[in-house]
């Protein structure tokens, strides 16, 4: 089930409040956030966010498609490389 | 025969099955547009008469959005989650489960036929 319509979507308060000043102040800093659960919002588009992907922070610049997405789901958690391909496991002996 | 929506020609089934033959109408949407326009359920396709058929075709056209346009609006959908380069795109790119399945095993619908992982990739 969604979330009531009355709440407003869900953002991290200290993050919201960073993303109105950096929209006030013009700059291009980039804000780090560890909130991943956050939604993107409208005032976000145009600037850059660092989120964290519990390692490192990757940086998201958000254009006005990712409107309503969480910013997780642009910080990927997992690393996945493929498996090794059979010629390369042969050499490795 | 009864031409609604451009190419769906349902046959001599009853109304409310013939008009799932159309995309992006199912059983709870056909008996919702039949009863808007006042058609009988249980009529069947062949026994409609022109005026009813003009009626369905018409309310269909005004307020459904169905086949070429409900496609083309799919496939924007998941265009769209693939430039914005977010997790469930990602995961329509590669062709693997968006909604969060385990792809340990099953998974089979999305990824196809065993083995066959490398050639569609390619």
């Amino acid at each position: 089930m969604g979330r009531s319509i009355k709440k407003g979507v869900y953002i991290e308060e200290k993050l919201f409040k960073k993303v109105l000043a950096a929209k006030n102040a013009q700059k291009r800093e980039v804000i780090k956030t560890w909130s991943r659960r956050s939604t993107v919002i409208p005032e976000m588009v145009g600037l850059t966010l660092a989120v964290h992907n519990g390692k490192k922070f990757i940086p998201v610049f958000v254009s006005e498609n990712m409107v309503g997405c969480k910013l997780g789901e642009f910080s990927l958690t997992r690393n996945y490389r493929g498996h090794t391909s059979k010629d390369k496991r042969g050499k490795g002996k | 025969m009864a031409r609604i929506a451009g190419i769906e020609i349902p046959n001599n089934k009853r109304a409310e099955i013939g008009l799932t033959y159309i995309f992006g109408i199912g059983r709870s949407k056909s008996k919702a547009i039949l009863e808007k326009v006042k058609v009988d359920i249980n009529k069947k396709v062949k026994q409609l008469s022109t005026d009813e058929v003009t009626r369905i075709r018409k309310y269909i056209e005004s307020e459904e959005i169905v086949e070429g346009d409900l496609k083309k609006s799919l496939s924007q959908d998941i265009k769209r989650l693939m430039e914005i380069n977010c997790y469930r795109g990602r995961r329509h790119q590669r062709g693997l489960p968006v909604r969060g399945q385990r792809t340990k095993t099953n998974a089979r619908t999305r990824k196809g036929p065993r083995g066959s992982m490398i050639k569609k990739k390619k």
